[in-house]
């Protein structure tokens, strides 16, 4: 069995092992460093930059915790920015220690499909190979969107890509898009010392988010000073003063030295050669999938962002799994039930299953339990009170349908909701399930008993 | 003891008239309970409020609660030393630590306020 994969981000490089795990003869070909958007300029050095900037803030609370600093402390992106490379070039070795025990062969180039079983490689030095298999793996993922009144030049008007390559802290920071991706550049910006401005055509920050999660995340936001335009469009975009003068919607005009437009991503779909073996796209220029990941052609599958599905690192993963799995001879169906998503805010979000209004629109009978972080007496050794947890369960089975943590290490905290959705437990096993004190997860097992009002640590209710 | 110059509201606000103008802060005993305030959400200026509406949101260490608007009327100014230091509220609740002033529109709404002995009945009344 033959297997060759196109791109070695998440969603490839997660196939190619598992399908040499398999006893598959497997080919990668990418045409950048592994890892992906996730590991190159996405997830893994967005991290590395909230790292900085959440020690930053602490440090800046050293005196609240009875701690001197004698001398003073200030962020220098330029090493910020060393740092990251650092962290890339040692997880994108990782990778390749990976792919090479397991004998996964890596290719370097341009891949371009030209039947249902050739890829032809053109390499950087523009010498061309054919590579033969019995099955393909697409996982050439997603690219940031761009939007006419806000074209990239790379220089002033930019992408996550470029914000994460700044030597400079920019003065004055425009960010067009108020979803995952900009609210986290919000903060790390803000922490760094930029003054910051949000501009979201939709009503609400992480306007995908349960709206109770939006609401706490603006509050956060004023708090940093960080200021957001809601209902805003960006109209037109003129060099001005050094820098760029945006004119909204609305008429308003904001002068910045960076716009960061934070839009959306788009399928990387075009030029690999789809249309010489008939592969369909959708709309939006997404591979059009089934659910063991195969696409039109018979022995052809397509995994992660290009699928145009969840855009997460973690679901191209999982993607990849069962592609690879149908390929070498282990029917797998790919269950979206229970799929975590993380956002790196201050502080941060966790979300898993249903939201509130997602219930309401479904015409589920549901009941909500909360739980504030200020209540746990760990939230308050950390000096991390803000924030809740909220679960939302299907009445009167109890089941678990929906959790959103906003606070402190709810990127982590997520979990133990995301394994009760796929395994369909109540809250009353999450709520008869012993909790360490003095843990933050305490606070998920009091929103569990608050759905029917029976959290510990909440004071007796005097009215309503 | 109460300060005998403001008027109360049943949601634990305060209002000081002069003229036309109110200032409004939380009492006491509001930030009694709230407990070590971390963070006021300020209301913005110029914007027009309704008596018995929220004006603005009040972060403690404790819970997160409204402050709301003893009468109707416009805000035309409010205390930004609160941004950096919002712990002046538990310092001196009917002092330093009041939140906006206000431009009433219908003066008359004050007397639907208690004063210090109908508030001080009150407040004993919910303690119980």
């Amino acid at each position: 069995m033959r297997v060759s994969v196109l791109g070695a981000g998440p969603g490839g490089y997660v196939a190619a092992l598992t399908s040499a795990r398999s006893g598959a003869q497997v080919t990668v070909i990418h045409d950048e460093e592994v890892g992906g958007t996730c590991l190159n300029r996405g997830c893994i050095p967005t991290k590395t930059f909230v790292a900085s900037a959440e020690l930053l803030a602490r440090t800046r609370k050293l005196g609240a915790f009875g701690l001197e600093l004698n001398g003073s402390i200030a962020p220098n992106l330029s090493k910020i920015v060393d740092r990251k490379n650092t962290v890339i070039k040692t997880q994108a070795k990782g990778i390749r220690g990976l792919l090479k025990s397991w004998g996964v062969a890596l290719k370097s180039g341009r891949g371009v499909l030209i039947s249902p079983t050739e890829i032809e490689i053109t390499a950087p030095d523009g010498s061309r190979e054919t590579i033969a298999s019995d099955n393909i793996i697409i996982a050439t993922g997603s690219k940031p969107s761009e939007i006419p009144a806000l074209p990239f030049d790379g220089k002033n008007i930019i992408s996550s890509t470029e914000a994460l390559d700044l030597r400079e802290i920019p003065g004055r920071i425009l960010i067009v898009g108020a979803g995952v991706i900009g609210c986290e550049f919000a903060f790390i910006y803000r922490e760094l010392g930029s003054e910051v401005t949000i501009v979201e055509m939709l009503p609400r920050a992480v306007p995908h988010e349960d709206h109770e999660i939006s609401e706490i995340l603006e509050r956060e936001l004023k708090k940093k000073k960080i200021k957001l335009l809601t209902n805003a469009g960006v109209s037109k975009t003129v060099p001005h003063d050094g820098g760029i003068r945006v004119l909204l919607s609305d008429g308003k005009e904001l002068d910045a030295d960076k716009v960061l437009v934070a839009v959306g991503r788009s399928f990387n779909s075009d030029n690999i050669g789809l249309e010489n073996i008939g592969v369909k796209k959708g709309s939006r220029g997404e591979i059009i999938v089934n659910s063991r990941m195969q696409t039109s052609v018979p022995g052809v599958y397509a995994v992660g962002d290009v699928t145009g599905g969840i855009l997460l690192a973690h679901v191209a993963s999982a993607e990849g799994i069962v592609a690879a799995k149908n390929i070498t001879g282990n029917t797998s169906e790919m269950n979206y039930l229970a799929v975590p998503s993380a956002i790196f805010t201050s502080p941060e979000i966790g979300s898993v299953g249903m939201r509130e209004q997602e219930a309401r629109d479904k015409d589920i009978s549901f009941r909500i339990g909360r739980f504030p972080f200020r209540a746990l007496g760990k939230a308050h050794a950390m000096d991390e009170i803000s924030g809740m947890i909220k679960i939302i369960s299907d009445e009167p089975s109890g089941r678990i349908l929906g959790a959103h943590i906003i606070g402190p290490h709810a990127s982590d905290l997520i979990h133990e909701a995301a394994v009760a959705i796929r395994a369909g437990l109540t809250v009353k096993d999450i709520s008869g399930t012993i909790h360490a004190h003095p843990t933050l997860a305490e606070g998920i097992r009091e929103a569990a008993e608050d759905v029917f009002g029976e959290a510990v640590h909440v004071g007796k209710k005097t009215d309503e | 003891m109460l300060p005998d110059d403001v008027r109360f509201h049943k949601e634990h606000t305060w209002l000081r008239v002069a003229g036309k103008k109110g200032t409004i802060g939380i009492t006491d005993y509001a930030q009694d309970a709230l407990g070590d305030i971390v963070y006021i959400d300020l209301p913005e200026i110029d914007v027009s409020v309704e008596a018995n509406s929220e004006i603005s949101e009040i972060e403690s260490t404790k819970a997160t609660s409204s402050v709301i608007a003893p009468v109707t009327g416009r805000i035309i100014e409010v205390n930004e030393d609160l941004s950096e230091s919002p712990e002046i509220i538990n310092e001196d609740p009917y002092g330093k630590g009041w939140i906006a002033i206000i431009e009433l529109d219908n003066p008359s709404e004050v007397d639907d306020l208690m004063d210090a002995s109908e508030y001080e009945k009150y407040i004993d009344e919910e303690s119980k």
